[in-house]
C-alpha cells in the first residue's frame, strides 16, 4: 500500500506537489474502496479516524424555489449519522454470522471518480468526488447508488486516516430494500 | 356499477371472508399477490378509511405543503392562509396532470405545468388562461376546483384524511386503542417531527410489512446480528413473558412488551420525579403520570407497537412513526417520521437522530434485516403450489383471555403470541367484504372478550 505512505508536500506549492497530492489521495480512495469490495471490513476500519463523521442526509425532490431545503442539515434526520463506534458496530453486525440481509453476502463495487482536492489545512485534506456504489444481491436484486461525496483525510505517519465521509445521494426515495453495505 | 366500486368477479363476500380463518389462524397467501384483492383494498380500505397525512409541525406556515398518498391517490396536504389544513388530490381537473411534483415545500398557489390552470391553497380554481378568449367566457370555475378529501381531522397534532364522506369522525375511527397509540407518541409532552422523512421501497406486499410490527417472535432471530453489536439489548426490550396485546375496533392494535398490572399499580402511586429517577435502570424511560390521560389506564402499560389501521406503525415507545404505502400488490414504500419533544435540546435531538438512524430506516441495524424476509415471503406467494399452502398464524390461539380494561379497551396479558396478527387479518377481511361504511359498521367484529 505504497500510496498510503505520506510524502508531506507543502500544500499548494508547486505543480509537482499538487500532482503528488492528487495521486496520493486518489490511490488512498481506490485502496479504501477495494477493501470494502473485498469485504475486508476490519482492515477498512483501521483507516477510520477516532473523530470520524459518516453522514448521509436525506435528499428531497423540491422545486427551484425551495432548493435550499433539498438536503437535510446536520442535526436533522439522515440515512446515516455515524461516528467511528457506530461504524465498528456495523462491522460487528456484518461479522456476526447472522446478518441475514448480508448472508448470502452482497456483491459490491465501489467506483470513485472526478476526485478533486478542495482544501488543504496542515495535515487535514478535504477531497470531493463522485461515487457509484453498485450492489447485487441474491439473483435478482440490483442497486446502484450514485452521488457526490466529501471526504476528510488526515495525514499521519502511518498514512491517511478518514475523518469525514459526507454522502450526498442522487436518489430521494431510496429504491432499495435496505442499505446494508458500507458506502 | 356507476360508483366504480365494481367487485372483482372472484371476490364476493364469502370468498373474501374465507381468506383468513380466525378459528385456525390460517391465512390465504393470495392476499399478498392478487391484483383483484389489491384493487379492492384501494377502494374499500384506503379510500374508505382514515389515512395518516402528516404532523402539524411539518407544515407550520401558510403555503407549506407535504405530498402523501391515500392508496394510489396522491394528495397535497397544505396549510392555507386561514391556517386550515387542506388535503387536495394532486391532479388537475383539466387533463389530470400532477400539480405538484415536489414532495414538500411552500407555495402561494398550485399552477399546472401543462396549461397553467391555477389553484388556491384551499383547492379553488382561481386562474384559467384564455378564459375569455378561448373558452369565450363559457366556463364555471367554481365547478372545477381540486377534488378534496371528504374529511380532514387531527388528533394530538397528527392529521388524517378520508375520501369517504360516510366515514365516522377520526375520534370514533381511532377508538380507545388508536388514540392510545397516538398518545404513546405524545406521552412525554408535545412533539414535533424532525426535518427529513426517510423513504425507501421494498418489493413486498404492504400487509406483510404491517403485520410484522405485531411480530415479537422474529425479533431475537431476525435481528440477532443487531443484538450482537451491543448497540441494542433485545432481551431487555423484548420481555417475552410480559407481553400486552390490545385489540381495537376497526382493526387497530397494540402489541409487544407490557408493564404487568401490579407493577403499573405501584407506578401509579409515585410522582414524576421519582419515575424519572427510576428510569435510569429501566430499558424505557417511565412515562409521566399525565400519560394516562392520553393513553388510557390499559394503554399506558404498553411499551409495544401500535398500528393505526391500516398502515401507520408507531415504533418502540413512540419515537418514530412509519407509514407503509402500497405501490401495487408487490411493492411498499416505507416512510419514517421521527419525533422529538417540542422543547428538546440540541443534545436530545442528536440522540433522537442517532437512535432513529441506527435502529430503523433502510440503514438501521434492526430494519436492514426485515425487508428481505418480507420480499421473499411475498415472492413465495406467486408459486402455484406455494400459494396454496397458506400462512400459519396459530401461536397462542385459544390459550389466552381478553379482558376489558377500565377504559373499555380489551387487553390480553400473555407471552409472545400472534393475537395481533390474527386481529389485523380478521379485521382486514371485514373491511374488504363490506361494500360501504354502513355495511362495515353493521358487519365488523367487536374486539373479542374472553378466550382468544
Amino acid at each position: 500500500m505504497s500510496a498510503l505512505d505520506t510524502a508531506r508536500p507543502a500544500p499548494g506549492a508547486s505543480h509537482q506537489d499538487l500532482m503528488l497530492l492528487q495521486h496520493q489521495v486518489e490511490q488512498y480512495l481506490y485502496d479504501e474502496a477495494a477493501l470494502l469490495d473485498a469485504r475486508r471490513y476490519r482492515d477498512w476500519l483501521a483507516l477510520i479516524a477516532e473523530d470520524m463523521h459518516y453522514w448521509m442526509p436525506i435528499r428531497r425532490t423540491v422545486t427551484q424555489s425551495d432548493i435550499a431545503a433539498e438536503f437535510t442539515k446536520i442535526g436533522d434526520m439522515a440515512f446515516f449519522d455515524d461516528d467511528r463506534d457506530m461504524l465498528e458496530m456495523r462491522v460487528k453486525k456484518l461479522e456476526a454470522g447472522s446478518a441475514w440481509s448480508e448472508d448470502p453476502p452482497s456483491r459490491s463495487r465501489h467506483f470513485v471518480s472526478n476526485v478533486r482536492v478542495v482544501e488543504v489545512a496542515g495535515d487535514e485534506i478535504t477531497a470531493e468526488c463522485c461515487f457509484c456504489l453498485y450492489r447485487t444481491r441474491l439473483n435478482t436484486e440490483v442497486d446502484a447508488w450514485t452521488g457526490r461525496r466529501i471526504d476528510g483525510l488526515r495525514r499521519t505517519k502511518e498514512g491517511f486516516l478518514l475523518t469525514r465521509r459526507h454522502l450526498f445521494l442522487d436518489q430521494t426515495l431510496i429504491r432499495s430494500t435496505n442499505m446494508s453495505t458500507l458506502f | 356499477m356507476a360508483d366504480g366500486n365494481q367487485v372483482h368477479a372472484s371476490w364476493d363476500r364469502e370468498a373474501i371472508l374465507s381468506l383468513f380463518d380466525p378459528a385456525s389462524g390460517r391465512l390465504d397467501r393470495r392476499i399478498y399477490d392478487d391484483e383483484g384483492i389489491y384493487q379492492l383494498e384501494l377502494q374499500r380500505i384506503f379510500a374508505r378509511g382514515w389515512n395518516f397525512m402528516c404532523h402539524e409541525s411539518q407544515i407550520p406556515n401558510s403555503g407549506d405543503y407535504f405530498i402523501n398518498y391515500i392508496g394510489e391517490d396522491q394528495v397535497i396536504v397544505v396549510r392555507d392562509g386561514e391556517g386550515q389544513v387542506n388535503v387536495l388530490l394532486n391532479t388537475c381537473r383539466h387533463r389530470g396532470n400532477a400539480l405538484c411534483r415536489a414532495e414538500q415545500g411552500n407555495a402561494k398557489s398550485f399552477v399546472c405545468s401543462y396549461h397553467g390552470w391555477n389553484y388556491a391553497l384551499n383547492g379553488d380554481l382561481i386562474g384559467v388562461p384564455g378564459l375569455k378568449t378561448y373558452y369565450r367566457g363559457d366556463f364555471d370555475k367554481s365547478q372545477l376546483g381540486l377534488a378534496k378529501a371528504a374529511k380532514v381531522e387531527s388528533h394530538l397534532g397528527f392529521y388524517f384524511a378520508t375520501l369517504d364522506p360516510a366515514a365516522p369522525s377520526l375520534h370514533d375511527f381511532l377508538g380507545d386503542v388508536g388514540r392510545s397509540g397516538l398518545g404513546m407518541v405524545a406521552a412525554y409532552g408535545d412533539v414535533i417531527v424532525l426535518d427529513g422523512i426517510q423513504k425507501n421501497v421494498i418489493d413486498c406486499n404492504w400487509k406483510i410489512a404491517v403485520d410484522n410490527l405485531f411480530d415479537w417472535y422474529h425479533v431475537m432471530y431476525s435481528h440477532a446480528s443487531a443484538n450482537s453489536t451491543g448497540f441494542v439489548d433485545l432481551a431487555k426490550i423484548l420481555q417475552p413473558d410480559n407481553q400486552l396485546v390490545m385489540l381495537g375496533e376497526y382493526g387497530h392494535g397494540i402489541g409487544g412488551p407490557g408493564i404487568p398490572e401490579a407493577m403499573q399499580a405501584q407506578l401509579d402511586m409515585i410522582g414524576d420525579e421519582q419515575r424519572a429517577e427510576m428510569s435510569k435502570s429501566t430499558p424505557f424511560r417511565l412515562r409521566p403520570a399525565s400519560a394516562k390521560d392520553l393513553m388510557g389506564a390499559t394503554g399506558v402499560r404498553s411499551l409495544g407497537h401500535p398500528n393505526i389501521f391500516p398502515n401507520l406503525w408507531i415504533t418502540l415507545n413512540g419515537m418514530q412513526l412509519c407509514l407503509r404505502l402500497p405501490r401495487g400488490a408487490g411493492a411498499t414504500e416505507l416512510w419514517w417520521f421521527t419525533v422529538v419533544p417540542k422543547d428538546s435540546s440540541p443534545e436530545q435531538r442528536r440522540n433522537a437522530v442517532r437512535s432513529a438512524t441506527h435502529l430503523f430506516g433502510p440503514a438501521g441495524l434492526l430494519e436492514q434485516d426485515d425487508g428481505e424476509n418480507w420480499s421473499q415471503s411475498t415472492r413465495a406467494s406467486r408459486g402455484v403450489v406455494s400459494r396454496s399452502l397458506g400462512h400459519n398464524l396459530q401461536m397462542g390461539l385459544g390459550h389466552d383471555q381478553a379482558i376489558a380494561g377500565p377504559d373499555g379497551g380489551a387487553a390480553i396479558a400473555t407471552c409472545i403470541s400472534e393475537h395481533g396478527q390474527r386481529w389485523l387479518y380478521q379485521s382486514w377481511t371485514e373491511w374488504l367484504a363490506a361494500k360501504d361504511w354502513a355495511d362495515l359498521k353493521a358487519n365488523h367484529s367487536a374486539p373479542p372478550q374472553g378466550t382468544v
